[in-house]
């Protein structure tokens, strides 16, 4: 069981850092999803002209997201669709379970959506007697072990095989076995039963044309085309950042969601929808229904440092370069997306008040700006959430989380009053070149020097692990003017 | 959710778009002063040298573990499937409404039970699907099926294994050519289901180790025909 919050992410990164089951399943992906996703670019002549095309058209859309989303809505109407509007997650819940009970529906299957996961849908769907069942093999394993997903696009990648065969036992009464084929296979059996029996089936949309009203979703296992041919009724959520202008737009998308998502050229499927069947005899759902969530969305439209969150395509790929993440994994965000994206764009969907820790799960090292395919820079974003917060601290807003320290607040003010003038400059230099001297120790700073450091907080952070080093005999300005000019 | 209602919240949200895109605009302003906004290059892959669209088709195709059988003829065609059917044991097989299988089918001569318009009961019991494509992608090995050219969504969904046959002809290089295509007059050329297929069902879900064969076919045959035929 795991239900950790973003309230605690460093007690939570703490303990996760005490897993070693868990650090070796993330030294795995890491190095897997990092291997895959090299190969993968070299397919392509020009990778980061297409990063500038899919970031090019992501923009143009945001800017005019009111157009294109009428322009999809009513295309998508047009051919068949019913299209709902849902301000937040309790509307988004509503419309589904509303849908499912003018419909006497008791059959549901679901393929994975990271939107449904946002709004809690299972957990609404549960609590009112349903029980919908996850199709896609790792947010089944996840259903099963009562768990939520650490990962955007690889949800039990924090089980071993071990766990999940053992899991496969407990739930499924299969003979106990280590081959991967195998557990697929008992997956497979099992879900084509409910795939069979299903009345109603809940998606998500990687992407909707505004031009066609289309929806396109992708996948590998084939539980999304199943999700979506099979049951009378399809339901798809979908946020409405997810529009793009033009059918020929999802070529640049097809060729950088897949090679940064899972290091492929392309999934085995990609399913394009248009509103529903024109005759009834057709293959396919009688209904076909698209909900256009919002859920804090459009108030991120409201500057050009936070639009960029909405490009986002969830691939993941953020996560898998990510230092932090690389380490903690998913669980310790708290927060149904994790990683670098989570850490931005959870706490500008729930607010800062409950989430204050996350902007800070980060050494700005810019790993996730590099991969990111549609170029999001994820560090600006992180600094600008920063500042947010140490605003509201200092101001001690309703926003306001635990108060910064105030040493830290005086701190920076001295160094900018100090550091700012040449003259305090050089001559505090002087000053700590003389006063260092009964601290060094081989080269060192000692102890007296990390106890003095252990004072100042943010400097203890750095001592807790490693020794100082004192200052050079004489500074790189001084050294400078010695050799190339006359006076210093 | 009452239409009214309905409607009274998509104002609201598109309103509320438009709002902070309005209080966004300043900003922009500066934010454009400083970042110069890069002109995308076009990017055209080039064909790889000296393959014909068929031979390209066929490596990636094979790359992601898919089978390709080229031949000259509907006749050639019919052998192949013949073959498939006599290796996996097959004895129950579903086809879809497509001329060019029917074609196909005509001459065969396994013992098997055919099912054409299979119920989707019928298709569950079925050992393997036959159907057509309406074009299929060099680059990638792709297949594309549309929903009212060719009843194939389930046919090629079902049944634990998927044999397709197309003609050459139906073959281009990229998927950006293919969506072109689709969307040139899309207001009468769009089917409601398009479906692209890229080799067999797979997933890395357990540990990264990739397993094929989750919910959709593990295996997947694509037989191509090289002459034109009248279909």
């Amino acid at each position: 069981m795991n239900h950790l919050t973003a309230e605690t992410f460093d007690e939570n990164a703490r303990q996760a850092l005490l897993d070693p089951q868990l650090r070796g399943a993330l030294r795995h992906l890491a190095k897997v999803f990092s291997e895959r996703r090299k190969t993968a670019i070299h397919t392509v002549p020009d990778w980061e002209a297409l990063r500038e095309q899919a970031r090019a058209i992501k923009d143009e859309t945001l800017a005019h997201l009111d157009q294109y989303l009428e322009a999809f809505a009513d295309n998508a109407a047009h051919a068949g669709a019913q299209i709902h509007w849902a301000r937040d997650a309790r509307e988004a819940c509503n419309i589904v379970a509303e849908l499912i009970r003018e419909r006497n529906a008791k059959h549901i299957v679901k393929s994975k959506s990271m939107a449904t996961e946002e709004i809690h849908l299972n957990q609404m769907l549960e609590a009112a007697g349903w029980s919908p069942v996850e199709t896609d093999l790792g947010e089944w394993i996840i259903q099963l072990a009562h768990e939520t997903p650490s990962h955007i696009v690889a949800p039990a990648i924090h089980k071993s095989k071990r766990q999940i065969a053992e899991l496969f036992v407990d739930k499924l009464g299969i003979e106990p076995t280590d081959d991967v084929s195998m557990l697929t296979g008992a997956a497979r059996r099992v879900l084509r039963q409910r795939f069979a029996e299903a009345e109603v089936g809940i998606s998500g949309v990687n992407f909707g044309v505004a031009e066609t009203g289309t929806i396109l979703i992708l996948e590998n296992e084939g539980n999304i085309r199943l999700t979506t041919s099979l049951p009378r009724v399809h339901i798809a959520v979908m946020g409405i950042e997810k529009i793009i202008p033009r059918l020929v737009d999802l070529d640049v998308f097809l060729k950088v969601l897949p090679r940064s998502g899972t290091g492929q050229r392309l999934t085995a499927y990609q399913s394009l929808i248009t509103g529903t069947k024109k005759r009834a005899d057709e293959e396919g759902p009688e209904e076909v229904h698209i909900i256009l969530m919002d859920n804090g969305r459009s108030s991120m439209l409201a500057s050009p440092v936070t639009r960029q969150s909405l490009a986002c395509i969830r691939c993941g790929a953020c996560l898998n370069a990510c230092p932090v993440y690389q380490q903690v994994g998913g669980h310790a965000y708290g927060s149904v997306y994790p990683g670098p994206i989570g850490a931005v764009i959870t706490p500008q969907l729930v607010g800062l008040s409950k989430t204050a820790q996350l902007p800070f799960a980060s050494s700005l090292c810019g790993a996730c700006r590099e991969v990111c395919p549609v170029k999001i820079d994820i560090p600006e974003l992180l600094l600008h959430l920063r500042s947010e917060v140490v605003t509201a601290g200092r101001k001690g807003t309703a926003e306001a989380p635990a108060k910064r320290k105030r040493i830290e607040g005086l701190l920076f003010r001295g160094y900018a009053l100090a550091w700012s003038r040449r003259w305090m400059y050089e001559w505090s230099g002087k000053v700590l070149r003389v006063l260092q001297l009964p601290m060094v120790q081989n080269g060192r700073i000692g102890k007296v020097g990390n106890f003095l450091s252990r004072l100042v907080p943010p400097l203890g952070a750095w001592t807790a692990g490693r020794d100082a080093r004192p200052l050079a005999p004489r500074s790189f300005r001084e050294q400078w003017f010695a050799q190339y000019s006359r006076k210093p | 959710m009452a239409e009214h209602q309905n409607k009274v919240v998509r104002r609201e949200i598109l309103e509320s778009i438009r709002r902070n895109l309005a209080a966004s605009k300043p900003l922009d302003a500066i934010r454009s002063e400083h970042k110069h906004p890069s002109i995308p290059r076009v990017t055209e892959s080039s064909a790889p040298a000296g393959l014909t669209l068929v031979e390209q088709f066929c490596e990636s195709l094979n790359a992601v573990g898919g089978h390709c059988e080229v031949v000259t003829d509907i006749t050639g065609a019919t052998r192949v499937v013949e073959q498939i059917i006599e290796l996996l044991q097959a004895r129950r097989i579903a086809v879809s409404d497509s001329q060019l299988v029917a074609r196909v089918i005509e001459k065969m001569q396994s013992d098997v039970e055919l099912h054409t318009s299979a119920s989707t009961a019928a298709l569950f019991e079925c050992d393997l699907g036959i159907t057509g494509a309406q074009w299929a992608v060099a680059e990638t090995g792709t297949l594309v099926l549309e929903s009212e050219r060719e009843r194939h969504r389930l046919v090629s969904l079902v049944p634990p294994v998927h044999v397709a046959v197309l003609q050459a002809h139906s073959l281009r290089q990229t998927l950006g050519e293919i969506l072109k295509a689709l969307g040139e007059n899309h207001v009468l050329n769009l089917n409601r289901t398009v479906t692209f297929i890229t080799g067999p069902s797979r997933t890395s879900d357990i540990e990264l180790t990739p397993a094929i064969g989750v919910h959709g076919p593990g295996e997947l045959y694509v037989i191509i025909i090289e002459h034109s035929t009248n279909e």
